[in-house]
């Protein structure tokens, strides 16, 4: 009986213009979505690209001429000398920490084109190094783009609600419901059928789509890493659907008119999509509110200005700290402007870390109350789903900065030893490298699947929900 | 009649059980919204003030030191608020708030607020402007759809035409109807909204932006208005209530959710934006361009020998370093004017394409007027940057105008508090209305042809009704 209803359905489906109006229009916005985030992919590689390739070219000027200087008689100014470890390790070699993007960027944005990709490292304070961003127009921050993902979390919703909403209404509007009731067949497993048939095709429709798009649009589907990334991608697609077809079911069993119940899916859509995420942003950003970072920046320059006027003093308690810096002539290197900038950095450092920390937690806590209230919305759990799938959402960045903060740590450790010895570096060959280590797909699948389980369980429930009520639905108006 | 007709639309919504709910939540959020925008637009100014004194009192309590080693110490500026910023943050969130203002380079805008919050915030936040851009019009969606479809359903709109009421008057009827339903939600957020914005004006009057408080107010009415007229108008032309409801829900999406992301995404693939690599590396060769130096700093020494009657620098009276220094800066300034200047172009350029696109989707319009109004649209960022760097090449033309008079050569020369005072101290004034609107043609004559259009579209569908 069930497979008669399946093949029934899918004939009036397939007979209905609605289901080729929504796979066209599906195929329009997935594939412009796909393409658009395929081009900032290779935005973003053409810029980390670029980044260094200009490295490149500054060190090979760099390396003639520290060879140039070895001929006698050559001179430079002690600023502009890339033998000087004061100066190559602050503002003639720097080099690029670069995050290329993940294997599937291309099926979400996220918050890659808000959160810089790549930086500066020097021997420079953290909080100059970190600042940088990417330029953009902020305009077109602020309107977010098209991308699959949009397409995703607010399009495939409405049109999941498009093709179910009158799937029981419909019929008994029409009075054709109480002639397929007469059959031996209940209203659950009509429903059942209606619904597996519409989710078979749209999934089916999304899946084949989106992949067709991958390929034509260029993407490696063959990287490392790019075939789980691809499965989670389905599975969460999935789970996200299944929560709205459950929502649809449930609609449906209340024997509403279709009309009523369009209303009270929009109405709801509404609420989970536009409304909550935004909402929940207010209570999160009101409860824990980052101050303006003009605080920070005071924060600094007072440091700065204080640790300056030190100077010297400090020097002196940074060789107490680290005596195997402390060379014969320490008495000499009082006086030398590069020890003493390394002292007042690391003081300046010290003194601002409490207030950077305390931005920090602010921004933590509202990830953190977020975290939990995302379990209100499935749009804010399918954004976090498809953000970790892409590469694209803020962990893998916080992962990037983790690395990036440690490099510079290593930038710093090769160079201040090297400014407090006075030495003069002759290879550029022997200075640290930032190569990025991607997360575990371990931890990856942890996290999309606590959104998955999250999305399927209220799923479950809201069609256990409307399946059990169906029992009882009302066969003539 | 137009009244009788009003009161009857207006009775039947407000008696709804629905309405009631919903406009309960929508008053809701626009009054959650418009306390949360008025806290932060408080805290958020009085932390940009207190930073913007605290850098001048820095300023003036440096030590002795040569005026040089003062302009790299340099000064901040700190990007101040609106006060409408309480209604549409606008671009805000996405643009840096502080500015080091330094010797020879003008920097980046740094610390954008929107790095500080997590991804949910691009959802969008919820500011008055997202109430009135996003939910109101959706509100009017499910106020109109049925408006004369479930007439037609029930078969009164048989009886109604019988009784020789002229379609336009129905029109007209309803529409006033709907309109007042909407006002039992609009007025007191707007009173409110005024109250709260005059309560942050220190004068506790409207002063000088009452101009942008009244178009803003218009600027939405008008959007409304449009938005009535488009809902009756679907309700008028379509068969069923059920059509009529898909149809309007379809244009609220494509109008209120994709035509942002579609038209910015347009915008940048019809002017793309460098990357910040290109751009940097682009600005400092051009900086680097020691022969353009070089050139300058030769017609200038020429043109000072001259009005001197001397023939070497150092028979000046007086030092050369100063001007060197201030001829630094200027070659400077025109690479910056150059570089920047074709970077926001680019923005303007990306921007018109979102005003033009308002042909395609009303809300593009509003949108773009309501930033401007707020004073937190590009233009007006753009206007700040651009007073801040002034003030910047401000700093630099006196500080290196005291070098060349007080430079001694062969000595130390160091400057005290007397010069610090007399860098005079920055302000800023946010540019008047009129500039704003100058600014949005395009979106003002976008608005009202589709406000036009609309009335239009009403009129002849309800001409044309079909009773049954």
């Amino acid at each position: 009986m069930f497979s008669r209803i399946l093949r029934h359905e899918w004939r009036l489906l397939s007979g209905d213009a609605t289901l080729w109006l929504v796979t066209a229009v599906c195929a329009a916005a997935i594939g412009y979505g796909v393409w658009n985030g395929a081009r900032w992919v290779r935005f973003q590689q053409q810029a980390i690209a670029d980044a260094s390739a200009e490295q490149a070219k500054r060190y090979d000027a760099l390396q003639t001429q520290i060879t140039a200087l070895r001929q006698p008689g050559a001179s430079v100014s002690p600023f502009a000398d890339p033998r000087n470890p004061s100066s190559l390790g602050g503002r003639l070699g720097p080099k690029y920490a670069t995050l290329p993007p993940a294997p599937l960027a291309a099926l979400a944005i996220g918050q890659s084109d808000l959160l810089p990709y790549y930086f500066k490292v020097s021997t420079d304070a953290r909080e100059n190094i970190v600042s940088t961003t990417e330029i953009e127009n902020p305009n077109r921050l602020l309107a977010g783009r098209f991308d699959l993902a949009f397409v995703i979390i607010f399009f495939l919703p409405l049109l999941i609600l498009a093709l179910t909403y009158n799937m029981v209404s419909a019929e008994q509007e029409q009075g054709t419901l109480a002639l397929v009731l007469s059959q031996p067949v209940g209203t659950g497993t009509l429903v059942r059928g209606k619904v597996a048939v519409r989710a078979t095709v749209l999934v089916g429709v999304l899946v084949v789509l989106a992949g067709a798009a991958l390929l034509i649009t260029g993407v490696n589907l063959t990287a490392a890493g790019a075939v789980p990334r691809l499965l989670m991608w389905i599975v969460a697609v999935t789970a996200y659907a299944a929560f709205w077809f459950g929502l649809a079911v449930c609609v449906s069993s209340l024997g509403q008119s279709s009309t009523a119940n369009a209303t009270i899916l929009a109405t709801t859509w509404l609420a989970l999509v536009v409304v909550a995420p935004s909402l929940f942003n207010l209570i999160a950003t009101s409860f824990y509110p980052v101050p303006s970072r003009v605080e920070m920046v005071q924060a600094v320059r007072e440091a700065s200005d204080e640790a300056n006027k030190e100077g010297s003093k400090l020097l002196a308690r940074y060789y107490e700290d680290h005596p195997e810096l402390a060379t014969g002539d320490a008495a000499q290197a009082m006086t030398d402007f590069n020890v003493v900038r390394v002292a007042v950095n690391d003081d300046v450092e010290n003194r601002v870390r409490p207030v950077v920390q305390r931005y920090e937690r602010q921004i933590a806590a509202q990830q953190q109350t977020l975290d939990r209230l995302r379990f209100f919305s499935p749009a804010i759990l399918m954004q976090s789903a498809l953000n970790d799938v892409a590469g694209s959402g803020v962990d893998r960045h916080r992962h990037f900065i983790s690395q990036l903060d440690a490099f510079h740590a290593q930038w710093r450790a090769h160079f201040v030893p090297l400014i407090f010895a006075k030495a003069r570096v002759t290879s550029l060959d022997t200075l640290p490298s930032f190569t990025f280590v991607e997360e575990s797909t371990a931890v990856l699948w942890g996290r999309v699947g606590t959104g998955v389980m999250a999305l399927l369980l209220p799923s479950l429930a809201l069609a256990w929900f409307g399946f059990r009520r169906l029992r009882r639905y009302p066969v003539a108006g | 009649m137009i009244s009788r007709i009003a009161r009857k639309e207006f009775l039947e919504l407000t008696r709804d059980g629905r309405y009631r709910i919903l406009a309960g939540v929508v008053l809701v959020l626009s009054l959650l919204s418009l306390a949360v925008g008025w806290n932060n637009y408080s805290s958020l100014s009085k932390q940009h003030e207190t930073a913007q004194a605290a850098t001048r009192t820095q300023w003036l309590a440096q030590d002795k030191k040569n005026p040089h080693s003062a302009a790299h110490y340099g000064m901040y500026a700190f990007k101040p608020k609106s006060q409408l910023a309480m209604v549409d943050t606008g671009i805000d969130p996405y643009v840096g708030v502080a500015v080091w203002m330094e010797a020879h380079k003008q920097n980046d805008f740094k610390f954008r607020p929107a790095q500080d919050r997590t991804a949910v915030q691009r959802f969008g936040e919820m500011t008055g402007a997202e109430v009135l851009q996003v939910l109101l019009p959706l509100f009017v969606v499910l106020m109109t759809f049925s408006a004369f479809t479930a007439e037609r359903e029930q078969g009164t709109l048989r009886q109604l035409m019988s009784l020789g009421v002229s379609p336009r008057m129905l029109a007209l009827g309803k529409a006033a109807g709907v309109a007042l339903a909407l006002a039992i939600v609009l007025v007191p957020a707007t009173v409110l909204g005024v109250v709260a914005f005059m309560w942050t004006t220190e004068s506790g009057l409207l002063a000088g932006d009452a101009g942008r408080v009244a178009w803003m107010i218009a600027v939405y009415l008008v959007y409304f208005a449009t938005l009535i007229a488009i809902g009756l108008a679907v309700s008028a032309a379509t068969r069923s209530s059920r059509v009529s409801l898909l149809v309007l829900l379809a244009f609220w999406f494509a109008n209120s959710l994709l035509a942002t992301r579609a038209a910015a995404d347009l915008a940048g693939a019809l002017h793309p934006t460098p990357s910040a690599v290109q751009f940097q590396r682009a600005l400092e060769e051009d900086l680097s361009d020691q022969q353009a130096v070089a050139q300058r700093l030769e017609v200038r020494r020429a043109a000072l020998f001259k009005e001197h009657n001397v023939d070497h620098v150092d028979a000046l009276p007086i030092a050369f370093s100063g001007i060197s220094l201030q001829e630094g800066e200027e070659h400077a300034n025109e690479v910056f004017d150059e570089h920047f200047g074709r970077l926001f172009n680019l923005y303007e350029q990306q921007n018109r394409v979102l005003q033009a696109a308002g042909m395609a989707a009303p809300m593009l319009a509003v949108r773009s007027l309501s930033m401007g109004l707020a004073g937190t649209d590009f233009n007006q960022h753009r206007d700040f940057v651009a007073a801040a760097e002034n003030y910047r090449r401000d700093i630099q033309r006196v500080l290196n105008a005291d070098i060349a008079a007080n430079q001694k050569k062969g000595q130390v020369y160091l400057a005290d508090r007397s010069l610090w005072e007399q860098v005079p101290e920055f302000e800023y004034t946010a540019p008047p209305t009129q500039w704003v609107l100058g600014n949005y043609i395009t979106s003002l004559i976008v608005l009202i042809a589709w406000f036009a259009a609309s009335a239009f579209v009403l009129f002849r569908s309800t001409a044309r009704l079909q009773v049954d």
